[in-house]
């Protein structure tokens, strides 16, 4: 049987026909873990089949984890040599209810040390490569997570994004990557980074298995005050629904500075929403250059307080460990929340994300959806992310308006470059309105396949 | 473009503040990189901002509580507690005397 | 009394709250008696990933205390993250509040005198940490224990008033049933910051223009000690001033055997704490409704008890007093009452106008109670039992005596069956009824004893 490519929806089918147990195909992607991961190291920690008992949305499914979920048992590193020996007592509330969902947990995937990055080069165990070329980054945070299922290592992923970390990984590789609302899944047992921004996601090779994935996973958590109690959608039902005549609204200050073939890519693909018979309006948006800054700040001040329990005493080595991105962020972070700078720095982002905030909700009076390039530039050569000493917010400048007011937005396969290299749209939405995003996200797979590019990049790894 | 510089002192008080050990050169260095993302995010001063609520989450919950009482579902054993640290005692963490 | 200098005190008051649970997590508040590090789960050890959850109970109960003390309680309230490092504390921040208390601007009056609260918020406790050898011991059964600050303007400017004002805290805490306030168990902690300025002619008593150094005093556990820390460091301050220098500004420690406050070597410099809102905790809001229902958990405290003690029940204000240091003796005061009432077989307003000396057997009771004389530790109608066999014997017809009990027996078989199941308050009726019939001339004792013998 050959299983190459096959999405989460189809691997279920097959199962639930007897067709392939839960073991063998386990064992099918370990083996393929076994022989390409030493080329892509996208995992940290490989685990052996153990037979989860649970019957649930996704029984004898693979998935992988990005290492800042908490595992029980099972060794947890946010790829940071401060936690190269911490062993989680406990289960995050994502991990629980995927093994209760009936998962298979293949092992914990690689990620910019705590999460602090978006080329997943500062793991401090090495990068992960990109699948389509391995001489560049995957993008991060999640790099891991989105090579692991574009070399199909992994049907499906759970990746975190701050600002960026699930969007930018998922177009860089080739694959879907969804940030739902911040507030939609519980943060509980994700080694936090940016509190306020922090959001578990899917990533994966069909928005239906994205869909599937974010109903299992989402929902109020009584363990995270965050968690919002609004009632989760059956994302699955509601992206088959015939949604004709969106509104798609276009800013004009989300495509400057973008390379020329990326930006064809993006022009074709919104032509093919236009050719659905959706309705594209201009719109204007602050420009998402304020929001680098105010992400910057925020992130940076909540890192530094997020990474003040780790003081060796209790677990994970002392703070000597930390790696040099690490301790420059806790120091910028530190700094902006010092006496005599808070107002200056701290205060004054929150008011402007404030702005941002409002800027989207009155952009969504009249549109449904904003779409736009997920990144300015594609997958990097490794290395080249040094030249820049914010680096990360640089990079994520599409991402970061969405990441700061917590709305959702997702990123899928929009075709190459004229490097061969995947190219990533990205489709925004209200608070909660996963459904919409997904929606039209599944439209445009049906319509184009994504140009063939995920069908491709699997192919490479065959 | 103005350039915001952290002194020496600046930086090895924040070290301090932050509980990192910085060396020479990672001193130097940050104070470079600091001016640079400082000077980047002062464009935040080109936004007024006079009249504004600053947000400190995006949901927008309110009186998020449990109640008193509730049984304790991830009460760890000792055994769990400290099995992360090889600094310990049958039953406590050990860290050197504090004055 | 210095002639030249005036002491500037203010108070900052830790009051550890006993709900069940922790102020973040499920885990046991009480956490006395238990083995070290057996208390704890992954959000007050302080793990990676774990994230707090506010219990109500303790915002509640805040917002009792604050009330209490004439806060006002604000409608917006949040919590906020105080940055520090220290091995007791796991986050390497505590969760407490910044400029957004639940409670402030408040006032205490005891006695005479009126204090002004500054704040009244709510925070987590830290681990307990045990020296031992070259080593320190850390044991987080305790971290994340709910732990209320109150925080005074510097209105004291002497050591008696500041134990007038802890031990009426202490009794008010106690009446509202948040906390043992205990000073030895560490259930309510204080820590003064004292300094010292120059008398000046016809000043009022608060001016806001205050010392510029404060010095502030920890480690002391019990309120004797308090007001020795307190005279002690007055001294220290004026021998320092009278020589031309200032004290310096630092936190010190009082050792109770010397009698001294010492110098702690920790860092003189100023903490930036770098407080932020804590992004994982939602903020509060309290409306009139929400709020008018906890006021109304607020028993009837100690002043107005007092008041309503020698109003009603004629007894001295110091009587008064000592009674309600003990919300339990209080109650049991009370509840003692209207068994006395039945026996005296008087109605009350006329008792009210006969001669207190004689007749007031709630100045008698009181007497009883504060002497120690009967225990309180029996139900109330064995303690008035008790009293009754303490009270003056009267002489007693013993025939009619026995004669009306029989008739008593008789008419009240339900009461003696009733006695015979074990109830005592029947006999006490059966007493009472005695007594009416006798209009009280005869012996209490000996009521008691004919009746018990006859009922056999």
């Amino acid at each position: 049987m050959d299983l190459l490519g096959k999405s989460v929806l189809d691997l279920k089918q097959l199962i639930s026909k007897k067709e392939i147990s839960a073991d063998e195909l386990f064992k099918y992607f370990h083996k393929r873990i076994i022989n390409h991961d030493q080329k892509l190291k996208a995992f940290i920690t490989v685990l052996n089949y153990e037979k989860n008992n649970n019957d649930g949305e996704l029984s004898g499914i693979p998935i992988s984890l990005k290492d800042n979920y908490s595992t029980k048992k099972i060794r947890t590193t946010a790829s940071a040599k401060v936690l190269d020996n911490y062993i989680p007592p406990y289960n995050a509330t994502v991990t629980q209810k995927l093994l209760d969902a009936g998962i298979c947990l293949q092992g914990k995937t690689n990620m910019d040390a705590w999460a602090h990055g978006s080329s997943t080069e500062t793991s401090d165990y090495g990068a992960t490569r990109n699948p389509w070329d391995i001489n560049r980054a995957p993008g991060g945070s999640s790099g891991g997570a989105a090579a692991a299922v574009s070399a199909y290592l992994s049907p499906a992923a759970i990746g975190s994004e701050t600002a960026g970390s699930i969007r930018l990984p998922a177009a860089w590789s080739g694959v879907i990557g969804l940030k739902p609302t911040y507030g939609r899944v519980s943060r509980y047992g994700v080694i936090a980074m940016g509190s306020s921004f922090d959001c578990p996601g899917p990533i994966t090779l069909t928005v239906e298995d994205a869909a599937l994935i974010l109903k299992v996973i989402a929902g109020h958590d009584k363990y995270d005050a965050t968690t919002s109690p609004i009632a989760v959608d059956d994302y699955q039902t509601e992206i088959k629904k015939p949604r004709q005549h969106m509104s798609i609204g276009i800013a004009d200050e989300y495509f400057e500075g973008l390379e020329d073939s990326l930006k064809q890519k993006i022009s074709d693909s919104i032509k093919v929403l236009e050719k659905l018979g959706h309705k594209i309006k201009k719109i204007s948006l602050i420009p998402p250059k304020y929001a680098i800054s105010v992400y910057t700040i925020l992130q940076r001040a909540e890192v530094s307080s997020n990474l003040s329990r780790y003081d060796g005493i209790r677990y994970a080595n002392d703070r000597t460990y930390f790696g040099a991105e690490a301790k420059r962020r806790i120091m910028l972070g530190t700094y902006t929340l010092s006496y005599g700078y808070y107002d200056a720095f701290y205060k004054k982002a929150q008011k402007v994300r404030t702005l941002i905030i409002e800027d989207f909700n009155r952009a969504f009076k009249d549109v449904d959806v904003i779409v736009a390039p997920t990144t300015p530039i594609t997958a990097l050569k490794l290395g080249e992310f040094e030249k820049y000493p914010f680096f990360g917010e640089v990079m994520d400048i599409l991402n970061e308006p969405a990441a700061v007011a917590g709305i959702p937005a997702i990123s899928i396969p929009a075709g190459l470059d004229k490097n061969n290299l995947p190219v990533g749209l990205q489709i925004m939405g209200k608070h909660f309105d996963e459904k919409t995003i997904l929606n039209l996200a599944y439209q445009f797979e049906k319509e184009t396949d994504f140009f063939g590019v995920i069908k491709r990049g699997v192919k490479n790894y065959e | 473009m103005k350039k915001t510089e952290l002194t020496k002192e600046e930086i090895i008080h924040l070290a301090k503040l932050a509980g990192l050990n910085l060396t020479a050169e990672e001193i130097v260095k940050y104070q470079q990189q600091f001016s640079e993302t400082l000077d980047y995010i002062n464009n935040l001063n080109e936004l007024n901002t006079e009249s504004v609520k600053p947000t400190s989450q995006t949901v927008d919950l309110s009186n998020v509580c449990f109640e008193d009482g509730e049984q304790n579902k991830r009460q760890l054993s000792i055994n769990e507690v400290l099995t992360n640290t090889s600094s310990k005692t049958a039953d406590n963490f050990k860290v050197n005397r504090i004055q | 009394m210095n002639r030249k200098y005036q002491p500037v005190i203010g108070l900052e008051i830790h009051v550890e709250l006993k709900t069940k649970s922790k102020m973040f997590c499920q885990c046991k508040a009480d956490y006395f008696n238990e083995k070290p590090n057996s208390n704890t789960c992954p959000v007050c050890l302080g793990l990676p990933g774990a994230l707090p959850v506010p219990n109500k109970k303790a915002i509640d109960w805040t917002i009792l205390i604050g009330k209490a003390l004439n806060c006002t309680i604000n409608n917006q309230s949040k919590f906020d993250r105080k940055h520090y490092f220290y091995p007791d504390l796991p986050k390497g921040y505590q969760i407490s509040q910044y400029d957004e208390p639940i409670a402030s601007k408040g006032k205490f009056r005891v006695q005479n005198l009126e204090f002004r609260i500054t704040r009244v918020h709510l925070e987590e406790d830290t681990a307990k940490l045990i020296h031992a050898g070259n080593d320190t011991l850390v044991n987080f059964n305790r971290s994340g224990v709910p732990l209320v600050e109150i925080v005074t303007e510097p209105d004291f400017d002497n050591s008696d008033d500041v134990k007038k004002f802890l031990e009426e805290l202490q009794v008010i805490i106690r009446y509202l049933g948040v906390s043992d306030a205990d000073m030895e168990r560490g259930t309510m902690r204080l820590e003064p910051n004292i300094s010292v300025k120059l008398k000046v002619k016809n000043e009022k008593l608060r001016v806001d223009d205050l010392p510029k150094y404060k010095v502030e005093v920890k480690n002391i556990n019990s309120f004797r000690f308090v007001k020795q820390a307190i005279d002690y460091e007055i001294i220290r301050q004026i021998e320092l001033l009278e020589k031309g220098e200032t004290p310096k500004q630092e936190t010190r420690g009082f050792d109770e055997k010397k009698v001294i406050t010492y110098s702690q070597r920790s860092k003189e410099e100023a903490h930036d704490y770098r407080y932020f809102p804590e992004p994982d905790i939602p903020p509060m809001t309290f409306d009139g409704q929400y709020l008018d229902k906890i006021f109304r958990q607020i028993p009837e405290l100690p002043q107005a008890k007092i008041q309503r003690y020698v109003k009603d029940f004629k007894i001295k204000e110091q009587d008064a007093f000592i009674i309600t240091r003990i919300p339990t003796l209080a109650v049991f005061f009370e509840s003692v009452i209207p068994n006395l009432k039945s026996q005296t077989c008087l109605p009350a307003r006329q008792v009210s106008k006969l001669n207190l000396k004689i007749q007031n057997y709630e100045q008698n009771l009181a007497n009883i109670i504060i002497n120690k004389k009967i225990s309180t530790n029996l139900s109330p109608s064995e303690f008035t039992q008790k009293v009754l066999s303490l009270s003056k014997p009267k002489k007693t017809n013993l025939k009619l005596l026995d004669t009306l009990i029989n008739r008593l027996i008789e008419v009240n078989q339900k009461t003696v069956e009733d006695y015979k199941k074990g109830k005592q308050n029947a006999l006490m009726f059966l007493v009472g009824q005695v007594m009416k019939e006798m209009k009280g001339k005869a012996d209490a004792k000996i009521v008691i004893e004919r009746l018990r013998i006859k009922l056999h």
